[in-house]
């Protein structure tokens, strides 16, 4: 049948073409630059490092546990959509060739991300053990063996249980991998191989268990929309995702903000803005991570004006990510029907951001106080350029 | 007493108009049904009295007043309740509800009386705290449809109501839409479930390529088609057969 092989290659076409439109934006961003800085700041300071180290470094073990938990993250790739639970049923006896196609993509896509931390370690490992090169170049062979049954095993794991209890199945197979990886590195080939082919058994018997049993298209759909959902809110950093739905928690602990709009008709936007504000995570992560990062700095950034560009920015970037976030909507909700003035959704946005930047900004000062003697400063910095960023920032438009 | 007056109004989308020279009105106590095919132009004409939508000519008058004169009072004269539910994924049912109570500025006390009946009525009691992403189609049209009775007024604007209820809640809405229909209420209600119009509504409005193609009682529709006798299905059937030569004949 061929009609299966059609689909998935669509599938593909597509999914590359969305990979490609944002990881566009993720490298011609400006924080690509600032993650280059950061690359070569670490490189620098990693061969720096090199030049010290000492034997007794257990570079073994880290690098057997870090190229572990690599191999144990195989996640399928499996592009299913959720009308395929209705459309594809009829094709269930042909799905396998559906899912080699997928695994086969999964397996290419990720065994690099094994080997690339691995390829990092290996100068680490030269000053360290008495591995020689070739050995080196076998070990990579084996984290692509390694790989597969990675792969393979946590597909099969997911298709047989229908995803119950998948933290079972990565701790069995970072176990199994990381040990393999262990012996391969300090020359113990035959445990080693040993460990390998206890992954092999780990797969065919899982396989078996998986025989007879239908495609749990539910589960793997969940799993493929959490898996573009993480993308998307990686390339949200960057630039806008339109359909980005925002997931929601209830953040109990914050249920006291809520007092800020007690029950009268002109606090009916700041009641609504509030709730989604905090109980959406994009919004609220994104003030969270900016605020720990102003916060972190303010602690550890001893030069005065560098402490002051760096909350100025960051406080410049928050106001302005929460007012837009805060005022575009792209769909029909029902407040737009509300009996109250249109003012009052921008003036409830407005107020929350005075809130939560008056939060940062005493974050920042507490965090300040001990290595900056203009640490209030660094507060009313944070505060006045949060105010003027949401003066002047424009409503956007609507999409 | 007319609650909602409709002249002449023209409108749609794009500049070519999906509606026009509209004219109905619906009076006090008065529940009346808009009946069309699909694509007829019913939930454009809702669009325009909620006023998501601007008329490109005429005018809509709800209590007495355009939206342009009186937006406040014109907002505050009709609740909505939407084909497919729009809720707050971030808001629980009892904040659903505490937000319209203050959006239409009702006090504590009201909602608390309001919101028990309701929640009696739909068998939601257990459900205040939960998020819609745990609700089912049928809950979330009813969180639609309590936060729509909770303000009580003058006017409701319900769009194909049925579906996805199960049949204890079509009862439960039309007990409710009868009791408000008692208090005075007017209620424009669209729908393709034909046989419940004809039994409840006490008018009805058939659309037809954007326009009024009849209204009236049962008994009106009946000679506008010159069918006695017939049911609002027949004269449904009869209407798309009108269309389906119009077009032929084109």
């Amino acid at each position: 049948m061929n009609s299966l092989n059609d689909v998935w290659t669509k599938r593909f076409t597509h999914y590359v073409n969305e990979l490609q439109k944002y990881m566009r934006f993720i490298f011609t961003g400006h924080i690509a630059i600032v993650l280059v800085f950061i690359v070569g700041a670490g490189g620098y300071y990693y061969s720096e490092w090199l030049k010290t180290v000492d034997t007794s470094f257990p570079a073994e073990l880290l690098v057997a546990l870090l190229v572990g938990v690599m191999l144990m993250m195989s996640k399928p790739v499996t592009l299913l959509r959720e009308p395929d639970q209705v459309y594809l049923l009829p094709l269930e006896a042909h799905m396998p060739q559906f899912f080699k196609s997928a695994l086969r993509y999964t397996f290419l896509s990720k065994v690099a991300l094994s080997i690339v931390p691995y390829v990092v370690t290996i100068p680490m490992l030269k000053a360290t053990t008495d591995l020689t090169t070739q050995q080196m170049w076998l070990i990579v062979l084996a984290i692509v063996v390694l790989k597969w049954c990675n792969v393979q095993g946590e597909f099969v794991y997911r298709y047989a249980n229908r995803g119950a209890n998948v933290w079972l199945d990565y701790v069995v197979r970072f176990v199994i991998s990381a040990l393999s990886m262990y012996h391969f590195l300090t020359q113990d080939v035959v445990f080693g191989v040993l460990f390998m082919a206890i992954a092999f058994v780990y797969v065919t018997s899982l396989a078996k268990n998986m025989k007879g049993k239908p495609v749990p298209y539910e589960h793997f759909v969940k799993v493929e929309q959490d898996r573009m959902m993480s993308f998307y809110r990686f390339a949200n950093y960057f630039t806008d995702v339109p359909h980005l739905r925002g997931s929601v928690r209830r953040r109990a602990y914050l249920n006291f903000m809520y007092k800020l709009a007690p029950f009268q008709q002109k606090n009916t936007h700041v009641y609504l803005v509030l709730r989604t504000f905090i109980r959406t995570d994009d919004h609220f992560y994104l003030w969270l991570r900016l605020t720990a990062i102003s916060a972190v700095a303010a602690a550890f950034v001893d030069l005065w004006w560098a402490a002051t560009i760096i909350a100025g920015v960051l406080s410049f970037a928050t106001a302005y990510q929460m007012k837009i976030a805060l005022l575009t909507i792209n769909s029909f909700t029902m407040d737009q029907l509300f009996p109250v003035p249109e003012q009052m959704r921008e003036a409830a946005v407005r107020k929350v951001i005075y809130v939560f930047m008056a939060v940062q900004a005493l974050l920042v000062l507490l965090c300040a106080i001990f290595i900056n003697p203009y640490f209030y400063a660094l507060g009313i910095i944070v505060f006045v350029v949060a105010f003027i960023t949401e003066r002047m920032t424009k409503r956007p438009t609507e999409m | 007493m007319t609650v909602l007056q409709l002249k002449n109004v023209t409108g749609g989308y794009t500049r070519k108009p999906v509606i026009q020279d509209l004219s109905f009105s619906i009076n006090e106590g008065e529940l009346v049904g808009l009946i069309g095919l699909n694509g007829a132009g019913k939930s454009t004409t809702i669009k325009h009295i909620i006023g998501t939508l601007l008329a490109q000519s005429g005018d809509i008058f709800l209590n007495g007043v355009t939206m342009q004169q009186n937006m406040n009072k014109y907002r505050s004269s009709f609740s909505y309740i939407p084909e497919t539910p729009v809720l707050y994924e971030e808001l629980t049912l009892r904040e659903h509800l505490e937000l319209t109570a203050m959006a239409y500025g009702l006090d504590e006390k009201t909602l608390a009386t309001r919101q028990e009946a309701l929640l009696k009525e739909f068998r939601m009691e257990k459900r205040l705290n939960w998020f819609p992403s745990h609700f089912s189609k049928g809950m979330r049209q009813k969180v639609m449809i309590m936060s729509a009775f909770l303000v009580n007024p003058p006017l409701y604007i319900i769009d194909e109501p049925f579906v996805g209820l199960d049949p204890l809640g079509i009862q439960s809405l039309l007990d409710q839409m009868h009791a408000r229909k008692q208090d005075g209420a007017a209620i424009l209600m669209s729908t393709h479930i034909l046989s419940t119009a004809e039994r409840y509504c006490d008018r009805i409005i058939l659309l037809h390529d954007g326009r009024v193609r009849a209204q009236g009682t049962m008994d009106d529709l009946r000679r506008a088609f010159n069918m006695p006798d017939a049911t609002l299905d027949d004269l449904y059937i009869a209407m798309t057969k009108e269309q389906d030569a119009n077009e032929q004949s084109k």
